[in-house]
């Protein structure tokens, strides 16, 4: 029996159309992310990184290819459906512009509960208990502008999670952040994959962010160059990490 | 180069330009029109009919100008506003600030001279168009009136233009302090989210009661008179900009506190966005209110006093036909209306007096109208003159040799001859009598007689009206010696093509007027919405990312514009429909067709408000794939 929440395959991505200056950003990716795992991807800057969030998030389609999430086919679905997907099976968190600073914590928190036509009492509920989850039970009546920037990914994470999402995804979470609140949000997350089985896949610059990953996938120049997995604590795999970006390098550098 | 960079930013501002433009261009074209009437004084002195709304023009113009300084002001400030930043960005790439100010200097200027030119052609289309059909409406010649009319062309370019190198100065200027720095930040504000406590309840009372007290004053007007209007006037001012600054936020804040309400669907982000509207908004949301209130009272009133004149003509004449000695073209004319009732009544004229024959007076009792300006109701329908008269001879007016020599005549009767078979300048001075029939044959004058006569509706007939009236005018200027153009007739379409006319012009400059103030408050509120919309963009491209449907953004924009529409023009039309209520000391009723003007505005408020959405949809939220 699988136990995927995600499958890639195939996928390429072209930007542009045909004539015009085309820009070949994905080039033919597979990949697999299994229910409950924590998984990083790293790759140089404009290696398609962000592309691959982007279709597999349903933001953008991918031009060839087949993408399911949680046993659904997203690569035929209309915009609403995709629409509609996102908001109940998936979970973001961005680098920045995570919430609506015109409104509350709380309600940025609750914006995916409303939007799916949860009642108002239960959706006071699943807040409140996502936010002790993830120690913001405090801030809930401030907004954005009153509150640090740690918190507020801490925010955004409840929010991306108070849905029970397939998947969480993020792109460069901790990019914004201090090494102080990174780190605390990189062992939130740690502790949401740990014990409470959500299944996550970060992109990452940052080889200590991308430490904390349980599995990381490396691209290049749009194709899947290498994948590692952990097997021993966070400094080895650190500096395994730092390894595999030192020889990407020096490929980079040769072409 | 800097030319060019700020050519194509022009260019994709282009949308915000066009409304700038056709704000301009309405104002400078409605202001063209009043200009040719208000200017052509040549025209005017030949139409002795036109040369009291002359006056009407010119105050018309004058309050044009006014706002449209207003308005160029405001529209250049937020299209400034909307460049800041790239402005800023060529500061800090090194461009002199001095040239960048010339450039603002010149985009300015030209976009004023486009729409001069564009506003005199459509000036003058609306002139050659509309003036002249207004004209002949009113049959008024429209000999010497010119459409393409010079001295109305420079007034226009004169006064545009140097409004136009003012706010291109000021706006140059104001760049010119400006820090590149500043510039650069222009946008990066935070929405400021105050609380409003008991504080906004007591100043929401507040305003309530001051509007309470203006339109009060304003419907006690003819007790209070000058004084009841200042007033009113004021603490209806106030009241609106008090009930925008606290109640509409106390009450959005109300919506958000609806739990239930607020954790449905997107309506926590749709009040969100919309009480930072109200909170930032207040003051040209209250001046949005009052302008709407004083355009669409402009057209209403213009409208209400036009309106007017048929139910004035009623109070005063009852018959619809009012003839001495008809001749045939009268009595052929009579042939083609609907006549309901018609009576002849003879009389006799001697050197000394006219004498009206009793018996034809009791055989087809005359009606007389139960209403007065004062006092007036639909319902009060004319009654017919019962008043016995037993006595041999009465008297209506008095030579002075007949003074106090026989008695007077019933007061019922007086009001009914009087109105229908008197007109002064006929009788001379002589006395008039009524007669019983045996002093009548006594009597050696020669024989005449009036006709009177109601039709379905007079205002069918107005042609063959006028030409009665004319023929009359030959007659009694024949009789009385004095020239035709100098006759006064007493007959209901005389009365009513004398007011027609008057207020027409009135109605006409009304119109204009309130559209060009619509029209220029509306797309005030349009730039100001606009020019937070990019703000707006990161907000929407995250709930998009979320998964929150198109659709339902695009219905939250629908829905949270139209609130920001949708207050000022309640609190505007109610000013009107309270408002209007002051003109009912001259009015008999001052709401008559009202639904029309609400309309007018109606459909250009809600052309405005769609236009809006889509402007501001095109810049937060990307193309539908
Ligand atoms: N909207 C777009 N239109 C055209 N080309 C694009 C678009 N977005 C990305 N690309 C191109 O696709 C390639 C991959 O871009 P992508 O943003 O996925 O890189 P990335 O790995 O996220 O880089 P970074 O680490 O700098 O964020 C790049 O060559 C980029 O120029
Ligand atoms: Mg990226």
């Amino acid at each position: 029996m699988s136990t995927a929440v995600l499958e890639v395959k195939d996928v390429q991505k072209i930007y542009g159309t045909k004539g015009e200056s085309q820009s070949h950003a994905l080039k033919g990716v597979s990949m697999t992310i299994d229910k409950g795992e924590f998984v990083g991807i790293m790759g140089p800057s404009g290696s398609g990184k962000t592309t691959l969030l982007n279709v597999i998030s349903t933001l953008d389609r991918p031009t060839e290819g087949f993408i399911e999430i949680a046993g659904t086919n997203i690569t035929q679905m209309k915009n609403n459906q995709l629409a509609d997907f996102r908001s109940q099976k998936l979970g973001f968190i961005f680098q920045d512009f995570n919430l609506l600073e015109n409104l509350s914590v709380y309600e940025n928190i609750a914006l995916p509960l409303s939007l799916q036509g949860v009642p108002s009492k239960e959706i006071s509920n699943k807040v409140s208990k996502v936010a002790q989850t993830l120690g913001i039970e405090e801030i809930l009546q401030k907004y954005p502008v009153q509150i640090s920037g740690g918190q507020k990914q801490r925010a955004a994470a409840a929010r991306a999670l108070v849905h029970d999402p397939a998947i969480l995804l993020a792109d460069e979470p901790t990019g914004a952040l201090d090494s102080k609140n990174a780190k605390s949000l990189l062992e939130t997350m740690t502790d949401l994959n740990e014990n409470h089985q959500v299944s996550i896949m970060m992109v990452t610059h940052d080889a200590f962010s991308a430490s904390y990953c349980k599995r990381i996938l490396f691209i290049q120049d749009g194709k899947l160059y290498t994948e590692i997995q952990r097997t021993g604590d966070r400094q080895q795999f650190f500096k395994q990490i730092l390894d595999v970006l030192a020889e990407l390098g020096a490929s980079h550098d040769v072409r | 180069m800097l030319l060019k960079l700020s050519l194509s930013s022009m260019r994709k501002m282009m949308k915000d330009y066009l409304v700038l433009l056709v704000g301009l261009v309405i104002s400078i074209s409605i202001f063209y029109m009043f200009q040719t009437l208000a200017l052509n004084s040549d025209y005017t002195k030949n139409n002795s009919m036109i040369s009291s709304i002359q006056i009407v023009f010119n105050v018309g113009a004058f309050l044009l100008a006014f706002i449209t300084i207003f308005y160029i002001f405001y529209a250049n400030s937020f299209l400034l506003s909307l460049r800041r930043k790239e402005l800023g960005m060529y500061m800090v790439l090194g461009a002199k600030k001095g040239k960048i100010s010339q450039i603002l200097f010149l985009e300015t200027l030209t976009m004023g001279i486009i729409s001069l030119v564009i506003g005199s052609l459509v000036g003058i289309a609306l002139a050659s168009g509309i003036g002249v059909l207004l004209m002949n409406l009113l049959e008024i010649s429209t000999d010497g009136y010119y459409p393409f009319y010079l001295p109305a062309v420079w007034m226009t370019w004169g006064f545009f233009l140097i409004l136009f190198i003012i706010t291109s100065t000021i706006n140059a200027t104001r760049l010119a302090r400006a820090t590149e720095l500043a510039l650069i930040r222009a946008e990066q504000q935070n929405d400021q989210i105050k609380s409003k406590g008991i504080g906004a309840v007591l100043v929401a009372i507040l305003g309530v009661i001051l509007l309470a007290l203006g339109y009060t004053c304003l419907h006690l007007i003819m007790y209070l008179q000058a004084l009841g209007f200042i007033v009113g006037a004021i603490s209806c001012t106030i009241g609106t900009y008090l009930i925008f600054i606290s109640l509409l936020p106390v009450l959005v804040q109300a919506l958000k506190k609806n739990k239930k309400l607020n954790d449905s669907k997107l309506n926590a982000f749709t009040f969100a966005q919309l009480r930072f509207r109200v909170n930032n908004l207040t003051k040209i949301l209250g001046t949005v209110a009052m302008l709407i209130g004083l355009g669409v009272g402009a057209m209403a009133g213009g409208l209400a006093f036009q309106q007017n004149v048929n139910l004035f003509t009623s109070v005063f004449h009852v018959y619809d036909v009012n003839l001495h000695d008809p001749v045939e073209a009268d009595y052929e004319a009579l042939k083609k209306m609907n006549v309901l009732e018609q009576n002849t009544y003879r009389y006799k004229v001697d050197d000394k007096a006219y004498y009206y024959l009793k018996e034809d007076l009791l055989a087809n009792p005359l009606l007389i109208s139960t209403n007065s300006t004062q006092n007036y109701s639909a319902d009060n329908k004319p009654k017919l003159v019962t008043d016995p008269l037993p006595k041999e001879t009465y008297i209506i007016s008095a030579s002075k040799e007949d003074n106090g020599k026989y008695d007077a005549v019933p007061e019922d009767w007086d009001k009914a001859i009087s109105a229908n078979f008197i007109n002064y300048q006929m009788i001379e001075g002589k006395s008039v009598l009524v007669v019983d029939q045996a002093t009548y044959e006594k009597t050696a004058g020669s024989e005449h007689k009036v006709l009177l006569a109601q039709v379905d509706d007079y205002l069918k007939y107005t042609q063959e009206l006028k030409a009665m009236d004319e023929r009359q005018k030959q007659m009694i200027g024949s009789i009385a010696n004095v020239e035709v153009k100098d006759v006064y007739t007493s007959s209901k379409y005389s009365t009513y093509a004398g007011m027609y006319i008057f207020t027409s012009g009135t109605m006409f400059m009304g119109f204009f007027l309130g559209i060009a103030f619509l029209a220029m408050m509306a797309s005030c509120l349009m730039f100001k919405i606009l020019s937070g919309a990019s703000r707006d963009k990161d907000r929407y491209s995250m709930l998009r990312k979320i998964g929150v449907r198109q659709s339902l953004l695009v219905g939250s924009i629908y829905k949270e514009l139209f609130m920001v529409f949708i207050f000022p023009a309640i609190i505007g039309l109610m000013h009107v429909l309270l408002g209007m209520e002051m003109f009912s000391f001259i009015l008999l009723d001052p709401y008559l067709n009202i639904w029309i003007p609400t309309l007018i505005f109606v459909v250009i408020y809600a052309i405005y408000y769609y236009i809006t959405v889509q402007l501001y949809r095109g810049i937060v939220l990307p193309k539908e794939a």
